[in-house]
């Protein structure tokens, strides 16, 4: 239910880790790599944040709009579903859902300014605003019409609170951010997500809740798993001096041609 | 497919998923598009179909759309309606809302009885319709969801068939889940009629909490065991968000003028602190709820009635406690079939079956031919049990419907309609016994064609309806 994690359709939905990382078949027949795959998704992601701190927009619209983003591609393929037009439609589609609506109209005149006198790729990012509308219902198609979505965010602030540790939240609210860079949000509980990004931000600021995390009645092997998979998955991306991902652009390019060339 | 009838609809240009309907007629308009029923061809079912315009400014999928969708795909509840379906036509960007029909709603049986029949309506079914509308709503509540908008034409109840006289909440247009919302809920503009609108919003309270939900089942009580809206203010309509003075005085004047030891929060209520329109000074005489409602003062309704109906809403009752309460403890005790009256031989009403515009498509235009008169008993419409034609209808209804098991997740072209069966497991289990449910069997046909259906009692304020 909409309120009620265990019996949301969000629980039922959870997909193996095996079902989620899947080149869809005419991706793949375009020549799309699993690593090129990850990729687009990863500097989608990072699409959607940059185009929602233009609308202004809060961090849960964000963190919707990338859940949906991520579930479309476990069912559709690129070359069918232009990431560059799913990802803007994403995040109109979340504003609605989490009562906060942007306009479409807002959202194609912000892509056009963020895209404005960069490379050579960028025709592929001017929509209009029918594109962004149609594409809203081919993505609720897409996504079975299951729009209610759990995050991290709220279990965090508890958890934290629980274990008086609210001195990390920054560091760990980061994380979560970081969590939806990934596919973990389709995998995993919310609260075991947020329960896996405490475990790192304890590691890295020297804290010790072995205590706590033992009285928790989680199974710690899935937390450590999936903070892990967080630990790993920085180590896969670059980092900049600020500590954001840096993803080469002529990568991501030449990875989004391939899905947008037709056969 | 199927609907060669007047006005079939598309022919070859209709969308694949929708040959598995035949259409009967419309049923409903609104803001938001057109309601219409229809018929699976598979199992023939009957089907409201709920039809969403696609916004003229460049909106895409309207709120209320996203808002219905959303809620109520997650719920799953035998007093809340049921979404069975979900259409794209991608072609001209419409969406449709499948759900199961339902043939009757409150505002109908309530009017019935009113304008026909002229008496009140039997103890059991009030009890039985009140009962099963908390069993929704505490369901929704404590799924942390309010509806804000109930009222008697979003309350429907299920025709002839396995859940004949079920209860079924329905319209979620203005549904939210009100755990952190984003934005104060206010700013969302307006909400519900202003007839059921419980007065710490008139006063300009900027949250909702469930309690709003609750207000309106008094004020719907009490209309069921009077007949007449209770608090029957005129609206206001200069801006969205209008003083709603009328409205107030109307409340006041049954219940008394509001006062800070009765509710402490009520100085912190805008509209009461700013005064502007000196409400605090009112006078209201010989007040007093009993001289408006008909069951005794000292009786279990009165005082359920009256807890619904309180002013702090902190104190007013929830609809866990409500279903607690000691009126549903005494007889004649709630049942599942609400329409089927208590003590055998007491004389079963037959409801007006909901009125059906034959002559309308799918594309919601209404075909060449000329429309039918209303005293048509309507050969036209077929296979649809007592559908009358009823163009002349000045307020059109609101969707209508249910069902019970979830859409499958495969393609819409795959879909199936729930069969009626497997009713309602985990939630109906604490229904009290279910009555002779084979009983009605041939209601429909027993049913009478109510010729002069599309008039409205002049003297009768209409109630607005939304979509």
């Amino acid at each position: 239910m909409a309120a009620n994690f265990w019996t949301s359709s969000h629980y039922k939905q959870l997909l193996d880790p095996d079902k989620v990382d899947v080149v869809q078949r005419l991706d793949k027949e375009k020549g799309l790599t699993l690593e090129e795959f990850r990729l687009i998704k990863i500097h989608m992601s990072l699409q959607i944040w940059k185009l929602a701190l233009h609308v202004k927009v809060r961090q849960r619209v964000i963190a919707t709009a990338t859940t949906y983003l991520r579930r479309v591609y476990t069912r559709k393929s690129m070359t069918e579903y232009d990431p560059r037009l799913v990802a803007p439609t994403c995040l109109y589609l979340a504003s609605k859902v989490e009562e906060s609506t942007v306009q479409a109209r807002l959202l194609v005149f912000y892509i056009k300014k963020m895209y404005a006198g960069a490379s050579s790729s960028d025709e592929k990012y001017r929509f209009e605003i029918k594109d962004i509308l149609e594409m809203e219902m081919k993505v609720l198609e897409a996504l079975d019409y299951y729009l209610v979505v759990f995050h991290p965010y709220r279990p965090l602030l508890q958890l934290l609170q629980d274990a008086g540790i609210t001195d990390l939240t920054q560091v760990a609210w980061g994380l979560v951010n970081d969590t939806y860079k990934m596919d973990l949000i389709l995998i995993h509980p919310p609260h075991m997500i947020a329960l896996a990004c405490i475990y790192i931000a304890c590691v890295l600021k020297d804290k010790d809740l072995t205590t706590w995390f033992e009285e928790l009645r989680v199974d710690m092997n899935i937390v450590k798993n999936i903070s892990m998979e967080i630990l790993e998955f920085f180590e896969y991306c670059r980092l900049d001096s600020k500590g954001n991902i840096l993803i080469p652009e002529d990568r991501i390019n030449a990875a989004l041609n391939k899905v947008a060339a037709k056969p | 497919m199927g609907d060669g009838r007047s006005g079939g609809g598309g022919g070859v240009n209709r969308p694949a998923w929708l040959q598995q309907y035949d259409l009967v007629g419309k049923i409903g308009e609104g803001t938001y598009g057109l309601v219409f029923l229809a018929r699976t061809s598979l199992r023939k079912c009957c089907i409201a179909i709920k039809k969403f315009k696609q916004s003229k400014e460049g909106d895409g999928v309207s709120p209320t759309a996203i808002r219905e969708i959303m809620l109520l795909r997650e719920t799953c509840h035998e007093n809340v309606v049921k979404l069975v379906n979900v259409h794209i036509n991608h072609v001209d960007m419409s969406l449709y809302l499948a759900f199961d029909y339902a043939e009757y709603d409150l505002y109908e049986i309530i009017r019935h009885h009113r304008e026909k029949l002229s008496h009140s309506i039997n103890q059991y079914t009030v009890k039985s319709l009140l009962w099963q509308l908390l069993n929704g709503l505490n369901y929704l509540h404590s799924n942390w969801i309010i509806h804000r908008d109930l009222k008697p034409s979003n309350i429907l109840v299920m025709g002839d068939g396995e859940e004949h006289g079920v209860v079924k909440i329905a319209d979620f247009g203005l549904a939210r889940i009100y755990q952190a919302p984003l934005k104060p809920l206010y700013e969302n503009g307006v909400v519900v009629t202003i007839w059921y609108r419980a007065p710490e919003l008139l006063l300009g309270a900027k949250h909702y909490t469930s309690a709003v939900d609750m207000w309106a089942v008094g004020c719907i009580f009490a209309e069921l065991l009077t007949l007449k809206p209770l608090f029957q203010g005129v609206e206001a309509k200069a801006t969205p968000n209008s003083f709603q003075l009328d409205q107030l005085d109307k409340i006041f004047k049954v219940l008394g003028h509001p006062t800070p030891e009765r509710w402490p929060t009520l100085v912190n209520l805008p509209y009461w602190q700013n005064d502007q329109q000196h409400i605090q000074g009112h006078k209201y005489d010989n007040h007093g709820l009993h001289n408006f409602v008909t069951v005794p003062q000292k009786s279990p309704a009165y005082d359920l009635l009256s807890k619904m109906l309180e002013y702090d809403s902190r104190k007013r009752i929830t609809a866990t406690q409500a279903l607690e309460h000691e009126y549903f403890r005494m007889d004649p005790l709630p049942g599942r079939n609400a329409l089927v009256p208590s003590q055998p031989g007491e004389k079963i009403v037959n409801y007006p079956a909901r009125p059906v515009d034959t002559t309308a498509d799918f594309e919601g235009t209404v075909a060449v031919q000329p429309s039918q008169p209303v005293s048509s008993g309507n050969a036209a419409s077929g296979n649809i049990a007592a559908a009358s034609v009823a163009p002349s209808r000045s307020m059109p209804r609101s969707m209508h419907v249910v069902g019970m098991q979830r859409m499958p997740n495969t393609g819409m072209s795959t879909f199936n309609v729930a069969p009626q069966a497997g009713i309602g497991a985990p939630s109906s289990g604490n229904i009290p016994i279910p009555r002779g449910a084979a009983v009605q069997a041939h209601q429909q046909q027993l049913r009478r064609k109510d010729p002069s259906m599309g008039m409205q009692n002049p003297g009768y304020p209409q109630q607005k309806r939304r979509f």
